[in-house]
């Protein structure tokens, strides 16, 4: 089991540098940003303006506000984008390119292949936000002479690590649609629409009470990015929830694998019913 | 007592509605290779991956060193090499890294000279990334892989599809070394003259069904035999058209018959007409085969 952890984490080596660098350059760009145009930022009321609220962003006032419109929300977005890559390719992916047969003919048990990459999965995202917690530190230190902020160094490393436990969630959503599903294609497909959903779900719940009911259901729901959240981090409630999602999609994903006819790549009501 | 590696009994698979193998029964023992034969489609392959437990039977059991291929398939892997027949690799590593990879999800660490000595005798060039090999070298890592930790069991799918004829004779002589060392070989293929070279017993797979399995040489002599008798003067045109006896060439001075059943009748007319020469033409495995299928 290590080494097969060992040897998806391999696999993974180029994306962990690429997505890494690539968010910290976002990091870096946006919040080293901050001191070019805080004037202009402090005039930004953002209360009324439901646009923003509905993609997340709801104050800019302040160096926390900025920060967490920009880098604590936005950030898990863009690195959802790899988690989709990444979870769906993870079994639909090697299977659509011929290379999960050769690893299912191993001596090795459905349930670790799977648990191996989700786990390897979970380790390439936590990679990725150290590096970029470590860039976001670096941002802050470089700009701190012009900001006056309670937001600390440690703050902004673990605001990158607080992004974990939501990202986690997307890459098992994905990691289930590939097992389920026939595709690499119509996994990331399904796991674009779960995401997008929860996305705009959340943020059309906070604006409307209406929605209340719904926000139980949504992932976004459990990742809290008002501006607060960057002294105070997440609450632990929240990131248990979602980490108790990321186990049981990937229960569900070792149960769909079990099951599963590799290399036929059929969608389930088409599968013969096997003995 | 002969211990049966490979034994299937009933087993069948279904694509949704889609048949890929029905209720089949095989035995490969201990020591043997098995030659499977069949033309795309038939189900050569939907076999071999059920016994890897790739895809699921709907119905029938499938065992390999008398463990259950489902519920105890980790531990019957463990003892079995597969070369797949769509061969695909993790194209940015370098071969040996790739072996190396495959070893260590294995769990093993094998004979790397052994494998070393595989690889020397393939000419392949293991330094290099797996993208920039042609599609024959991309087939010998898969035959590396196979071979390299010496398993008991040698499932290969078209070992020799994409090599040059020697390098299709080096995989040929891997796998006579196999039988030799008592280990066992189940070969598909459509090229049948390898799997008469190779194998012991073949096993005719046919619209998912297997529709014989015979050693190699009992199945030539069983299906017919073809027999060239030369006269002083040829006997008239009908002169062999008795059933089971078909005519299939006459020249000057002979005529070549293709016999099913009733050699008496053959050799009583051909007396009547004072035969001078009798020869009989080998009859290749590939002749045999499309006998099945174009129902001669």
């Amino acid at each position: 089991m290590f080494r097969l952890l060992w040897q998806e984490l391999q696999f993974r080596r180029n994306g962990i540098i690429g997505w890494g660098i690539g968010v910290s350059i976002y990091t870096a760009l946006y919040v080293g940003l901050y001191p070019s145009f805080d004037d202009q930022l402090a005039l930004f009321d953002l209360a009324d303006m439901a646009f923003y609220q509905a993609i997340g962003i709801t104050e800019m006032t302040s160096f926390a506000g900025y920060v967490s419109s920009t880098f604590v929300n936005l950030a898990p977005i863009l690195l959802s984008i790899y988690a989709i890559i990444s979870g769906s390719g993870t079994l639909a992916g090697e299977e659509d390119e011929g290379k999960l047969e050769l690893m299912v003919t191993l001596p090795i048990p459905r349930w670790q292949i799977v648990t191996a990459k989700a786990l390897a999965t979970a380790v390439a995202l936590f990679l990725i936000l150290v590096i970029v917690g470590i860039a976001a530190v670096g941002t802050l230190s470089a700009i701190a002479s012009q900001v006056e902020t309670p937001v600390t160094a440690v703050d902004m490393f673990l605001s990158a690590l607080y992004m974990w436990p939501l990202v986690m969630v997307v890459a098992m959503i994905s990691l289930l649609m590939g097992a389920y599903l026939p595709n690499r294609r119509t996994a990331a497909l399904a796991a674009t629409v779960i995401f997008v959903g929860n996305y705009f779900g959340n943020s059309l719940a906070n604006m409307y009470n209406a929605l209340d009911a719904i926000k139980p259901l949504l992932i976004f729901t459990y990742y809290d990015n008002a501006p607060a959240v960057l002294t105070e981090g997440q609450a632990i409630a929240d990131i248990a929830v979602l980490v108790g999602i990321s186990l049981v999609l990937i229960l569900l994903a070792v149960w769909a694998f079990q099951r599963r006819n590799i290399t036929v790549g059929a969608w389930p009501w088409q599968r013969a019913k096997v003995v | 007592m002969t211990e049966n590696v490979i034994e299937t009994k009933g087993l069948t698979v279904y694509y949704g509605r889609q048949r890929g193998i029905l209720n089949v029964d095989l035995t490969v023992q201990k020591g043997e290779v098995y030659g499977f034969l069949g033309p795309n489609g038939a189900g050569k392959t939907t076999t071999q991956r059920a016994l890897l437990d790739v895809i699921r039977p709907v119905s029938g059991q499938a065992w390999l060193f008398g463990l259950d291929c489902q519920k105890e398939g980790v531990t019957a892997r463990q003892r079995v090499g597969y070369l797949p027949g769509e061969l695909s690799l993790y194209e940015n590593m370098k071969a040996y890294q790739f072996f190396d990879t495959v070893e260590a999800m294995r769990g093993k660490n094998g004979d790397k000279s052994y494998r070393e000595a595989i690889c020397q005798r393939l000419n392949l060039d293991t330094g290099r990334k797996i993208r920039e090999y042609s599609r024959g070298n991309k087939q010998k890592v898969g035959v590396v892989v196979a071979f390299m930790n010496k398993p008991d069991l040698l499932i290969l799918d078209e070992p020799t599809s994409g090599l040059d004829p020697l390098v299709q004779q080096t995989v040929l002589e891997l796998v006579r070394e196999a039988k030799a060392d008592g280990r066992t070989v189940f070969f598909s293929s459509h090229i049948l003259s390898e799997v008469q070279e190779v194998c012991d017993r073949v096993g005719i797979i046919r619209d998912g069904q297997l529709v014989a399995t015979e050693r190699v040489e009992t199945l030539i002599k069983q299906q017919f035999k073809r027999l060239r008798l030369s006269f002083g003067a040829l006997p008239p045109a009908d002169a062999f058209a008795l059933d089971g006896v078909t005519e299939t060439a006459r020249d000057e001075q002979s005529v070549t018959l293709e016999i099913r059943e009733n050699l008496n009748g053959v050799l009583r007319t051909a007396v009547t007409y004072h035969v001078l020469d009798i020869d009989t033409i080998p009859v290749t495995l590939e002749e045999v085969f499309l006998a099945y299928y174009g129902g001669k």
